[in-house]
């Protein structure tokens, strides 16, 4: 399963440090960085690309307007606002708020929530740890060398969705280079240690 | 905690072991008592304040003295950056390599599986020398010349060559990851490989690769957030002198 990644954007260090201490206990997550400077908050988002961005709206840049469309829509990017007035979730459209009141509980419930949300739209297939057969045969192309085209031509599909079989391998299996699919590749004999090179 | 200049260096260590290389790169050797930080930096010939700076970068993540640090002269930089370099060259990756080596020698059953470990990890180390290589070779002598060319605001044409031949932009855009190998291979160890008969030193080798892991990442924070935001400056700088 992918990790969600968290921004977490307040001007009061014991927010972001305590937050952050926090949500060291949920799973599947990682806490990418703190933002102290409202001026930096685009900046940051759009170059980290994060899961979830908790922020305190009085840290959120004037054009707010802009900055939603542009940051969830595109980043697809779910907003958690950090205050002590409920009535903020709806101004803002947020995803959901996090009162400075709550409990650690409650605070884990409702980003563990938003969590599993994301991971069930983004990895509709149910056995995700193993890869099919057609990934396999699609990493026993990659190992031997062949290139995105290659594998296509030879497969008779497009490489667009020779494209897509690699990144799910990727994913499944938390490998990225292709010495070290080559490696998976031997491990589960998807290929013989003579056939490489 | 901040790490301060009165404080005693062995405090500083029982505070964050990892410490122990940053140190050591310094030129500095354990054994120094009840010395204070500014004390054994005096002694030891460095720069104090770059010392402080440094250690507490690596020693909390969000510390970052971007104007603290922008202060400290390039060359200083650079100096630590080659020391952090040739430790990795000349031990972290030997001795890790050496530890896969011994690893192959245990059982004739394991042999295949190590032999694949083993392969990779060179291919890494290739891969990681190849990028230490063409920073030492063309990235540090481009930022030393920029910082050349700003202290005696002038250029020697040797100089120029240089300036104009490379960019910091450049050197943002090819710094790729280099860790991405070292995550692949510490995945296969951990989910796909069953130990062989030696799982205490498989299990040494794993952890080694996450301290080097941590190690690189302390290192490129450096590079990147401390060395190349300065470098673009001082270049913005000189294109005003042109």
């Amino acid at each position: 399963m992918a990790r969600s990644t968290i921004l977490i954007a307040d001007n009061s260090c014991i927010i972001r440090k305590g937050l952050r201490s926090i949500l060291q206990n949920l799973e599947n997550s990682e806490v990418l960085q703190l933002i102290d400077n409202k001026e930096e908050v685009c900046e940051i988002v759009n170059s980290s690309k994060p899961d979830i961005l908790i922020i305190n709206p009085n840290m959120l840049p004037a054009d707010c307007a802009d900055l939603k469309s542009k940051f969830i829509n595109g980043n697809k990017l779910s907003l958690v606002l950090l205050s002590d007035k409920k009535k903020i979730k709806e101004e803002y459209k947020a995803d959901a708020y996090i009162n400075y009141l709550d409990e650690q509980d409650v605070i884990l419930d409702l980003l563990q929530e938003i969590i599993s949300a994301k991971n069930k739209n983004a990895i509709p297939d149910k056995n995700a740890d193993t890869i099919s057969s057609r990934e396999k045969n699609i990493l026993k192309h990659i190992t031997l060398g062949l290139t995105n085209k290659e594998i296509a031509d030879q497969l008779f599909i497009s490489i667009h969705t020779v494209v897509t079989h690699r990144k799910n391998i990727t994913q499944k299996l938390g490998i990225k280079s292709v010495s070290g699919l080559t490696v998976y590749a031997i491990l589960h004999n998807i290929i013989s240690m003579d056939e490489v090179k | 905690m901040r790490i301060k200049k009165d404080m005693k260096l062995a405090d500083v260590i029982q505070l964050n072991y990892m410490l122990i290389p940053v140190i050591h790169r310094f030129g500095i050797n354990l054994g120094f008592g009840d010395k204070t930080v500014s004390n054994v930096c005096q002694e030891n010939e460095v720069d104090l304040n770059f010392f402080l700076q440094l250690v507490n970068a690596y020693h909390d993540k969000d510390y970052f003295p971007k104007e603290e640090l922008q202060t400290i002269p390039v060359k200083n930089i650079v100096n630590y950056l080659q020391m952090t370099h040739a430790s990795y060259l000349n031990e972290k990756l030997s001795e890790i390599e050496q530890k896969i080596i011994s690893l192959q020698s245990e059982d004739t059953e394991d042999q295949k599986y190590i032999l694949l470990i083993r392969n990779f990890f060179e291919g890494y180390k290739s891969e990681l020398t190849e990028h230490i290589m063409y920073e030492e070779n063309v990235v540090f002598p481009y930022v030393l010349t920029v910082e050349e060319i700003i202290k005696t605001q002038s250029f020697s044409e040797r100089n120029r060559e240089i300036f104009d031949a490379f960019s910091i932009e450049k050197y943002e855009e090819g710094h790729d990851d280099v860790e991405e190998k070292l995550m692949d291979l510490k995945t296969i160890m951990i989910k796909y490989l069953t130990p062989p008969a030696n799982s205490t030193l498989y299990h040494t080798i794993i952890q080694d690769l996450f301290k080097l892991e941590e190690d690189l990442n302390y290192h490129s924070r450096i590079e990147d957030k401390v060395l190349t935001p300065k470098v673009i400056l001082m270049e913005k700088s000189i294109k005003n002198l042109l």
